[in-house]
């Protein structure tokens, strides 16, 4: 076996040490170790000597670990977790999709009864029974639903209470155009996501449910680039008493640019694109801006050099997470859709045959990912990987369900291209049925196709440890599989959907 | 049952059930008539004390008792939003004292630093605290004495939380909010040497690097309140010094950028200032020539660095023409030799350059 040769270059300091050096060198000094051990582990077992070194994604480990949550429950640490119930299902429910498990009748129809006990009489639903109706839950149960509900007796999905959803979602909306994530609660981009995610995939976006939504978010992206949690609304609406919100005045940023709201606010300014595209048009108002190419600079920033094994941090100098595998390698590829849709990209790529590829040639064609996919599936399957199965942060922290299904759905997004093509656009967009009685039907119909459209490419999937680590593809909006996506939205907004896989013609 | 509530663990010996003053309710338990998937295994106090907050909910009680009952949930998951609500609901239907529920809330926001509810909480009981002590709705906040002296404490607990965690998220979005919600200049005099005290005991603190862009940026002045030229000015300064004193410090590089963007500057008028950045250190000295304008690396610099390369791949790409090709040269480096993590991304910058 021969050692895979790596850069084991430090971070620079320039002998100027400081907490955020010191803490950065020590993490450098844990990720390098545990690389080396594993490799060597593997060098000291089987595999014959000269075969190159290729990490294995620890599947059946981590299936296990995820069965013994839903079956065993989780222990009482887990207390924390008791107003976030939806995202425990959620969570767990979504890594055994990106794993290839499916689930059985039985254990469907019981999550679909214990998700169906949080939602609340007045819409929305809860972190937990008997809990207040929150945004963040309301996504991840209505998520959770699609991957394990369907239409009919016992399904779950005719059970969503939609009018009543659509109430909560318009009785936490602020002047400024933002949401509250419960009432009494903050306002948050995480929130803005979530709501914008159910709202598409139910089929309940109103131009009134999300006016002043885009020019909020806007606000949200700081000097860096990525987004922050929400910004201060009160020098624009101290101003004007008559109309909400004066565009004029700043609404700067509250914090800094961080993973998890760049991931939002990135979504949501792709959920937001249907309402943009079809009422600013002639309506005189200024389209809200996002800088996309600031935007995708700093996420590709946020990925750690060699010695960092690859990984993603969530902020400027702070260090490798496992849990922005997803949030900012996934965000990546949705900021790319963006960048591509903006500059009119009309054909799909598959030709660009004039840039010179690689020599190793392998993995380096044109239409590869802007960030480093290689770097990240490293990341994971060296670090992000708990021994006792479950994934994790870093060494030597325990896996817990939120890290598993955020370093799953990560390392999915690093070895798939899903991106919004246009031939499937116009595909669904020839399949589109009207219905006479369909209010809203310009913004739905281009909402349903913009967020179906978005579809993996053929033939541009790397795996680093070769094909046995394969994961499914998942919906980087959604973060469901691309099938759970079209199944709930196909129910809602009463479409039959065309089939994605052509028919191999002889 | 006592007025104030109590972290006595005499008083939390007994469950609710146990409580002889909690007789009168019939707790509600989590799940009725559903095998709940993935459940989580409470302990008998969390499971007794939420089963007594659903019956609470659901007959709407507003009462003292439910102060203690939700604390303690609190005090066991802090993120349990849903007690907070109430928590907060009672506290206004009882028009309890706030200020005495700030404090109760400083251990437990220190305690509890990571969690959201606590500094929300915290805001709503401070804007309530503002609102009860004004009646006229066209003041501002900072026209308001106990809102201002309010204000002024909370900061002061602020800045002792993030002594804790100096780069807590939640810590700081509460700072700003609270610096623009008052909006009084008394507040945001000591912003800038509190940021400054930071980033001497840290450099790379981004999160005081942010703070900096707030407090010199994205506050609302008056036309011909402050003199921007001169604050540029300023900040150009500050912030070329800390790059040469840690030059691969990206919270400074960006931080650089970030205040030419809001500008409107060129970062052409920052070459002569990069270009010593950009190439290996041996090449870069100079001897005898200080230029104060121009700070050069300091002595332990690791160079050429990446940020400075990038920097200067900007200037080049934006003159365009025949410098085009010195960014493609520059961005080759990077995507080959200094920053290869990052190849695509480099890589896709001379195609759109070149395009
Ligand atoms: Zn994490």
């Amino acid at each position: 076996m021969t050692a895979v040769e790596r850069n084991w270059k430090p971070t620079p300091t320039d002998g100027v040490s400081s907490p955020t050096s010191t803490l950065q060198a020590s993490t450098e000094e844990i990720l390098k170790a545990r690389y080396l051990s594993v490799t060597l582990n593997a060098a000291s077992s089987n595999s014959p000597p000269s075969t190159p070194f290729e990490p294995t994604l620890h599947k059946n480990s981590h299936i296990q670990y995820l069965l013994r949550n839903l079956r065993q429950g989780f222990p009482a640490r887990y207390i924390s977790q008791a107003a976030s119930q939806p995202w425990l299902i959620f969570w767990t429910l979504q890594g055994f999709c990106v794993l290839g498990v499916g689930l059985d009748g039985q254990t469907k129809k019981q999550a679909v009864d214990t998700l169906l006990a949080m939602q609340h009489p007045e819409g929305g639903f809860c972190g937990g029974p008997g809990q207040a109706a929150h945004l963040l839950p309301t996504y991840a149960a209505v998520s959770a639903l699609a991957i394990v509900g369907q239409p009919g007796e016992g399904g779950g999905w005719d059970k969503i209470n939609r009018e009543k959803m659509y109430d909560f979602f318009m009785s936490l909306k602020q002047p400024d155009g933002s949401f509250l994530v419960a009432h009494h609660a903050e306002v948050d981009v995480r929130g803005m996501y979530c709501l914008l995610a159910v709202a598409t995939l139910l089929n309940i976006l109103t131009p009134e449910l999300v006016a002043g939504t885009s020019e909020f978010i806007a606000t949200c992206q700081t000097y860096e680039g990525g987004f922050c949690n929400a910004s201060f609304p009160g020098w624009a609406q101290h101003h004007s008493s008559t109309s909400p919100i004066d565009p004029s005045i700043p609404r700067p940023p509250l914090g800094e640019a961080h993973g998890g709201y760049t991931f939002c606010g990135t979504a949501s300014w792709a959920f937001l694109q249907p309402y943009i595209k079809t009422s600013y048009r002639g309506s005189g108002n200024v389209k809200p801006e996002v800088n996309l190419k600031a935007l995708l600079r700093w996420t590709v920033q946020m990925q750690g050099s060699s010695i960092e094994l690859g990984g993603f941090k969530g902020r400027t100098n702070k260090l490798v997470d496992g849990c922005y595998s997803w949030w900012v390698g996934g965000c990546a590829g949705v900021v790319e859709g963006l960048i591509g849709e903006g500059v009119g990209k009309s054909e799909d790529k598959a030709h660009a045959t004039d840039v010179p590829t690689e020599p190793d040639g392998e993995w380096d064609d044109v239409d590869d990912a802007l960030f480093n996919r290689r770097g990240l599936q490293e990341y994971v399957l060296y670090a992000g990987q708990h021994h006792a199965g479950g994934l994790i942060d870093k060494p030597p922290k325990p896996s817990d369900s939120y890290h598993t299904l955020y370093c799953l759905a990560g390392l999915s997004a690093a070895q798939h291209r899903v991106q919004p093509s246009s031939s499937r656009r116009e595909t669904l967009s020839a399949a589109w049925t009207a219905h006479a009685e369909a209010e809203f039907d310009g913004l739905r119909k281009e909402a349903f196709i913009s967020a179906l459209s978005w579809v993996e490419e053929e033939g541009a999937s790397l795996y680093v440890g070769g094909e046995k680590n394969r994961l499914n593809a998942t919906h980087p909006l959604f973060n469901l599989t691309v099938t759970h996506s079209e199944g709930i939205m196909a129910h809602f907004y009463r479409q039959t959907i065309p089939s994605r896989f052509t028919k191999k013609s002889t | 049952m006592s007025h104030v509530e109590s972290n006595d663990p005499a008083d939390q010996t007994l469950l609710y059930c146990e409580k002889p003053e909690w007789q009168d309710v019939t707790p509600i338990p989590q799940y009725d008539g559903v095998n709940p998937i993935a459940p989580i295994f409470y302990t008998p106090e969390y499971k007794d004390a939420t089963e007594y907050f659903r019956a609470v909910v659901e007959k709407d009680e507003i009462s003292e008792r439910v102060l203690q009952l939700t604390l303690d949930i609190i005090q066991m998951n802090p993120a349990h939003y849903s007690a907070w609500q109430y928590r907060y609901r009672t506290i206004i239907a009882l028009k309890r004292p706030l200020e005495a529920e700030l404090t109760l809330m400083d251990v437990l926001a220190i305690q509890f630093l990571k969690t959201y509810q606590v500094w929300h909480h915290r805001r709503l009981v401070l804007t309530a605290l503002y609102e009860s002590s004004t009646s006229d709705s066209a003041s501002s906040p900072s026209s308001n004495a106990a809102g201002a002296a309010a204000a002024a404490k909370e900061l002061a607990f602020i800045t002792r939380a993030l002594e804790t965690d100096t780069k807590n998220y939640h810590t700081w979005s509460y700072r700003q909010w609270l610096l623009a919600f008052f909006d009084d200049e008394a507040l945001w005099e000591g912003e800038l040497p509190y940021v400054e005290r930071l980033l001497e005991a840290d450099v790379r603190n981004n999160s005081a690097w942010h703070h900096r862009f707030f407090v010199v940026f994205g506050r609302v002045r008056a036309k011909g309140e402050v003199d921007l030229e001169e604050v540029l000015k300023r900040e150009l300064s500050y912030t070329k010094d800390q790059i040469a004193f840690a030059p691969n410090n990206p919270s400074a590089w960006n931080y650089l950028r970030g205040i030419l963007e809001r500008n409107k500057k060129p970062y052409s008028d920052l070459q002569t200032f990069v270009e010593p950045y950009t190439v290996p250190a041996s090449s870069s000295t100079d001897e005898g020539i200080v230029d104060l304008d121009n700070p050069r690396p300091g002595p332990g610099a690791q160079l050429p660095c990446v940020a400075a390369l990038e920097f200067l791949a900007d200037i080049h790409e934006k003159a365009g023409g025949e410098q085009t090709k010195q960014a493609i040269e520059i961005w080759k480096s990077l995507a080959n030799e200094h920053d290869t993590m990052r190849k695509k991304y480099w890589e896709f910058r001379v195609k759109e350059a070149s395009a």
